[in-house]
């Protein structure tokens, strides 16, 4: 049985980030002296489709504050997620969210 | 070194960048140098035959080495679960890095009057490799506890002052190709 349109959309809406008890698992990408800001914006949105405006955002956090949590979801997909950071030499870690 | 405008986007798939003989030269022999030190591991236990056949390395120690820590970092803060992910995911990410870098020599050798033009892809692996070059030169640099400022003033005898000059060019580079891919990201 294939999922029909409407009960795709439903799934797709759970899997939102809004939704943290189901997704425990954290993706952290930390501060270095190297990676060049613009680079750093680049690189989230291509591996995570994010805006410019979320990617500069995110890549700000990380720059002021040191490191910024840049995904969340199953274990697994954080494994990928950071796999494809360490691809383009930013220094990601994941974790539980303990929060 | 005569490239003065880094990389320019051309049309919705070409970016296009000129090189100065010397640049050309530093470039390929950095690639080399990154190949080079991002091949197979010789440190750490002998790799299980039933694994390396399957394409596990079973390589699940940190790198001893500072810059192939930087550029092979731990996933985890956890030892355990670091060694396992490492497992795993390193090799295949080491092959990753050493296609970038190959992308970058193999177009420099065969650029026409040092002139490369990159697709959508090809700029990606270049991104990756000038990344990972300049990790390298700046963890040799010593980048994370020296300030720019104190790295600007090294005496002109200085070896680590050619160093700082590659790496800074570098910088300089790899933003140009930043902004014209970001421009079509947008576009």
């Amino acid at each position: 049985m294939s999922i029909q349109g409407d009960t795709k959309e439903k799934i797709d809406d759970l899997s939102s980030p809004l939704f943290f008890v189901d997704r425990p698992w954290i993706t952290i990408v930390w501060d270095d002296p190297v990676n060049l800001m613009s680079y750093v914006t680049y690189v989230f949105m291509s591996v995570f489709e994010y805006t410019k405006e979320r990617a500069e955002e995110l890549m700000l956090k990380v720059h002021n504050e040191g490191k910024a949590v840049v995904s969340s979801g199953r274990r697994e997909e954080m494994e990928r997620d950071v796999q494809r950071l360490h691809e383009f030499g930013l220094w990601a870690t994941l974790q539980r969210d303990d929060q | 070194m005569s490239n003065e405008s880094g990389f320019t986007r051309h049309g919705k798939n070409s970016f296009v960048a000129t090189f100065g003989k010397s640049e050309r030269d530093v470039l390929i022999n950095l690639s080399e140098q990154l190949i080079e030190i991002l091949a197979e591991r010789i440190d750490g236990q002998a790799t299980d035959p039933l694994e390396a056949m399957v394409g596990f390395t079973g390589q699940d120690s940190p790198p001893d080495d500072e810059v192939l820590l930087r550029l092979l970092p731990n996933a985890y803060a956890d030892p355990v679960d670091s060694s396992e992910f490492r497992r795993y995911t390193e090799s295949v990410l080491r092959e990753k890095k050493r296609i970038h870098a190959l992308a970058i020599r193999s177009h420099l050798l065969n650029s026409e009057k040092h002139e490369v033009a990159l697709d959508q892809e090809s700029a990606q692996a270049w991104l990756g490799a000038m990344n990972d070059i300049r990790l390298a030169l700046g963890v040799r640099l010593g980048v994370d506890s020296a300030s720019h400022e104190q790295l600007e003033l090294l005496a002109p005898d200085d070896p680590m002052r050619g160093v700082y000059a590659v790496f800074t060019w570098l910088g300089w580079l790899q933003g140009t190709l930043v902004d014209a891919l970001m421009n079509d990201v947008e576009g």
